[in-house]
């Protein structure tokens, strides 16, 4: 006489649990990161304590310490980027520019970039800086 | 006598809605956003500021012009005024002295081009930190 074991159902493993681990991560990184266009290059923003929250839009020129120049994460040469600062502002005269320069470029540099963006016609320029607790 | 037939459906099986293919979505989203966000607190400093932004000038005929001081930045980040280099502490007390005199002190800044801009920054920081609020930021251009 054979006994026939009978066959056991696979076990089915809620996933709901999982969905729920998961949507919350997705929630979590959604609030808390922010999409912006990263340079090219490394860049390590001032410090400053009398900074403000940073608006959002806009356009972001990035300053490596070496002086290369990217807009909005494409890296570009000095003509190339006042050519597509004139053109953003053709469309949108409100135009923010965010400066995203390390803090150990030169101010030669710098100074010189920012004079040339207002008389471009840029009326807003911004100079990123990283929160330091006074 | 009549009798009624009834006939019973049977119950259908509910039929299951495969969740396997929303976690896959949701998964790839995740690491979407996991991996291009990014998450450095950032503030900002205003550079050039439209008209209708920026801190009111002194403007009334009768009342006498506002103090200026005007603040270099030597090659190496520190702060000079009238020709001597000044430590933190003495630039804010200078500062604050000058503000306890005539509260519209305005301050000009002339940085060096081989200065940092972190040195730009921290000089802004603390003028701003000392109550003025009227700061601009100049410099040298070659005569063409």
């Amino acid at each position: 006489m054979k006994l026939r074991r009978p066959d056991r159902g696979t076990a089915q493993e809620s996933v709901v649990a999982l969905i729920d681990v998961v949507f919350f991560l997705l929630i979590f990184f959604m609030l808390v990161g922010r999409l912006d266009a990263t340079a090219p290059f490394a860049v390590m923003p001032p410090r400053g304590t009398t900074g403000t929250d940073l608006p959002a839009g806009g356009v972001t020129v990035s300053v490596a310490p070496d002086g290369a120049l990217a807009l909005d994460g494409a890296p570009l040469s000095r003509t190339a980027l006042e050519a597509g600062i004139t053109k953003r502002l053709a469309a949108a005269p409100d135009l923010l520019v965010r400066l995203n320069a390390d803090r150990d470029t030169d101010l030669g540099r710098i100074l010189p970039l920012i004079a040339r963006l207002e008389a471009l016609g840029t009326r807003d320029v911004v100079i990123i800086v990283t929160p330091q607790v006074p | 006598m009549a009798s009624s037939l009834r006939l019973r459906r049977p119950a259908r099986p509910q039929r299951m809605i495969s969740v396997i293919s929303m976690i896959d979505v949701m998964m790839i989203l995740l690491f979407f956003f996991m991996v291009t966000s990014s998450y450095l607190n950032l503030d900002m400093v205003p550079a050039v500021q439209s008209t209708a932004d920026a801190p009111p000038e002194a403007t009334s005929a009768t009342a006498p012009p506002a103090q200026t001081l005007l603040i270099r930045i030597s090659a190496t980040g520190q702060p000079v005024m009238a020709g001597r280099s000044l430590t933190p502490a003495a630039l804010d007390q200078l500062l604050k002295d000058h503000l306890a005199q005539d509260p519209l002190t305005s301050v000009i800044v002339l940085p060096s081009g081989g200065a940092r801009l972190q040195a730009l920054v921290g000089l802004m920081d603390q003028i701003t930190n000392a109550g003025i609020v009227r700061v601009k930021v100049v410099r040298l251009e070659a005569a063409p």
